[in-house]
């Protein structure tokens, strides 16, 4: 390795930057546009884990990923304000979520309200748009409704069991490019 | 929602119909018709199967799409 090169790499790393370990940040750094390559490159990474768990786990890669992401969801809503109505708890939820997935409740047009009973079950449909889940899957030419969005059912089941003190379960209606439809059943 | 079918480019392959899980489209006459608009959650799957690109979904919420390679993209509009 060259000399010179060696002095560009001692370049590209030096600042005159004073930084004083007191100092919080008060925003992200470096900006957004400059995150672009790491960002495919976390993309990327998630889903070679992915692919390899799947090959190697077969169809137990969902129940780890489920269990995972379970785990997260308990994990992470503790801290949030304990809710037993239904849709105070998607409003927790949703600030949970915030950044890396949005979600709406939604109906068909012939349903009433939205919390639905049909055959001795009791759900609500929620349409997910924003979902860091999807982009990572269509990143690497993956298919929807796999072990990394299972992640994310897991992730949305424990929280709303965490906030609400109630069992739930997602199912997975409809996957689409722009948008999915799931089905938080309550127990 | 406000679904538009291009009549000219519709070839009523019937994809849609079949794809959408909300049956938000009938054929009618060997087109496609969004009979059901008001049940659509936005999932553009329709879109995605449609092989004459003669669908046209008004005041929908579109995703975040930070999986687009920029680059590639780039690349490809030199060449297309
Ligand atoms: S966007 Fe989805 S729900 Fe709406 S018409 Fe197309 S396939 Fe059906
Ligand atoms: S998928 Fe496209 S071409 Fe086929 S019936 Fe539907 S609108 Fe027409």
């Amino acid at each position: 390795m060259s000399a010179g090169y060696i002095d560009e790499l001692h370049e590209a790393f030096h600042s005159d930057l004073v930084y004083r370990s007191e100092e919080i940040p008060l925003e992200c750094s470096p900006k957004p546009k400059e995150m672009e390559q790491t960002l495919h490159g976390v993309m990327k990474l998630n889903g070679l884990v992915i692919r390899s768990l799947e090959e190697i786990a077969g169809r137990g890669a969902n129940a780890v990923t489920y269990r995972a992401g379970k785990k997260f969801g308990h994990e992470v809503a503790k801290y949030f304000q304990k809710r037993e109505d239904v849709e105070g708890a998607l409003h927790e939820l949703s600030d949970l979520l915030r950044g890396q997935y949005s979600f709406e409740v939604w109906k068909p047009e012939d349903k009433e309200t939205f919390i639905i009973e049909e055959n001795g079950e009791t759900f609500i449909y929620l349409v997910f748009h924003d979902c860091i889940v999807r982009q990572t899957l269509r990143r690497n030419g993956l298919d929807q409704g796999g072990p990394l969005c299972q992640t994310l059912f897991g992730y949305v089941v424990g929280a709303i069991e965490e906030i609400t003190g109630r069992k739930a379960k997602l199912e997975i209606v409809h996957t689409g490019p722009n948008a999915c439809l799931k089905k938080l059943v309550l127990k | 929602m406000d679904i538009h079918v291009d009549k000219d480019a519709c070839v009523g392959c019937g994809l849609c119909v079949k794809d959408c899980p909300m049956h938000v489209y009938e054929l009618q006459d060997s087109v496609s018709v969004a009979v059901r608009p008001n049940n659509c959650m936005g999932c553009l799957s329709c879109h995605e199967i449609c092989p004459a690109q003669a669908l046209e979904h008004r005041g929908i919420y579109a995703a975040r799409r930070h999986y687009i390679d920029i680059k590639v993209c780039e690349m490809l509009r030199k060449v297309v």
